[in-house]
């Protein structure tokens, strides 16, 4: 994950005022920054405070990150200190007890890792999918319904013989699996059980 | 997907990949990429650490008087923003006391303001909605405070 060329490469755009890569950074991301809110359970209001905080930081500090690649464990520990600086400012106004500290804690401690793991995968497969051919990305969100399209739907509207649409179905995943960005995920062990311990 | 996936765990790891995408609500990405006004202003961000609405909940049961004026204090490493909420202003104090320029920005835009050599400022009117103050002087001093809302 620290060697991904991808992300090294769009916070040296997003330092250099890009503001498309900054924007790519912010979509890549935002499920992750989003996912570890929602583990906090916080209010609308309480995301709005932390995610205004975590990418103002980022922002400040594009240019200084120490390691860029790691921008995805970055982004995981910083949305989870503001989180927990928003729950105890509201611990403290609220007086609730125990509960909401251990259940906070709960949640700082565990399932960081595999959500940055998650992250970085998903990120990695947008981007894969982003990177197909018009045709592909088509057939294969037709395919990615739930549940997914018969196949005499997905025929008739890209006018293709039901008979061709698993070959095309299987070469279109073989983009993916030979992408740039699956590529990268791979070389650096991201899908490795446990993935990388100092991420 | 290493070389191990096959085409259903593809499929599926597509799938989860796209419901995670979709699961985040517009506004959240649209704040995030908006925070890039931010980019090259060389401030330093000045946290909320004390707001006496949430300590008057605390006390009610203490004090029944009410009535009590809303203060704030935003924090940075280097000054703090004291604001107490007036009728029609918002008044404030920069903390160690210096001469500078308040600027409030909301979603309307901009205003400045200036600070005087006590550290004295007033913002007027009382922003309607979200909005942060950036306090900034001649020599160099720059804090901004997250966003806010009354």
């Amino acid at each position: 994950m620290r060697d991904d060329p991808a992300v090294v490469a769009l916070v040296a755009r997003a330092a250099a005022s890009d503001q498309g890569a900054w924007d790519e950074i912010v979509d890549r991301y935002a499920p992750l920054v989003w996912s570890i809110c929602n583990g906090f359970r916080l209010s609308t209001h309480d995301i709005e405070d932390v995610a205004q905080s975590v990418w103002l930081l980022l922002v400040g500090q594009l240019g200084t990150l120490r390691e860029p690649a790691a921008l995805p464990g970055w982004l995981a520990t910083t949305t989870r200190r503001e989180c927990l600086r928003v729950v105890t400012v509201a611990r403290k106004s609220e007086r609730l007890g125990t509960e909401l500290d251990e259940a906070a804690q709960f949640v700082a401690d565990t399932v960081v890792d595999e959500e940055i793991l998650a992250a970085e995968r998903n990120a990695a497969l947008r981007a894969a999918f982003a990177e197909l051919p018009p045709r592909c990305q088509q057939l294969l969100s037709m395919l990615l319904r739930d549940p997914p399209c018969p196949y005499g739907t997905i025929s008739a509207t890209l006018d293709i013989p039901i008979g061709s649409i698993g070959p095309q179905r299987a070469r279109c995943l073989e983009r993916i699996r030979k992408s740039s960005a699956l590529i990268g995920l791979v070389e650096v062990g991201v899908n490795l059980p446990g993935g990388d311990p100092d991420a | 997907m290493r070389n191990g996936w096959d085409d259903e765990q593809l499929l599926g790891a597509l799938r989860e990949a796209m419901r995670a995408r979709q699961a985040v609500p517009s506004w959240f990405v649209a704040m995030g990429k908006n925070a890039y006004a931010w980019h090259n202003i060389d401030a330093e961000l000045a946290q909320l650490t004390y707001d006496s609405q949430a300590d008057t909940e605390q006390l009610a049961f203490v004090r029944s008087e009410t009535a009590s004026i809303r203060a704030l204090t935003f924090t940075s490493a280097h000054l703090s923003l004291e604001l107490e909420v007036g009728e029609d202003s918002l008044l404030g104090q920069v903390i160690p006391p210096q001469a500078g320029t308040l600027e409030t920005y909301t979603k309307a835009g901009l205003t400045s303001t200036p600070v005087d050599e006590s550290g004295y400022f007033a913002v007027e009117p009382i922003p309607a909605g979200p909005f942060r103050l950036r306090f900034h002087t001649s020599d160099g001093a720059d804090v901004v405070t997250g966003w806010t809302t009354l």
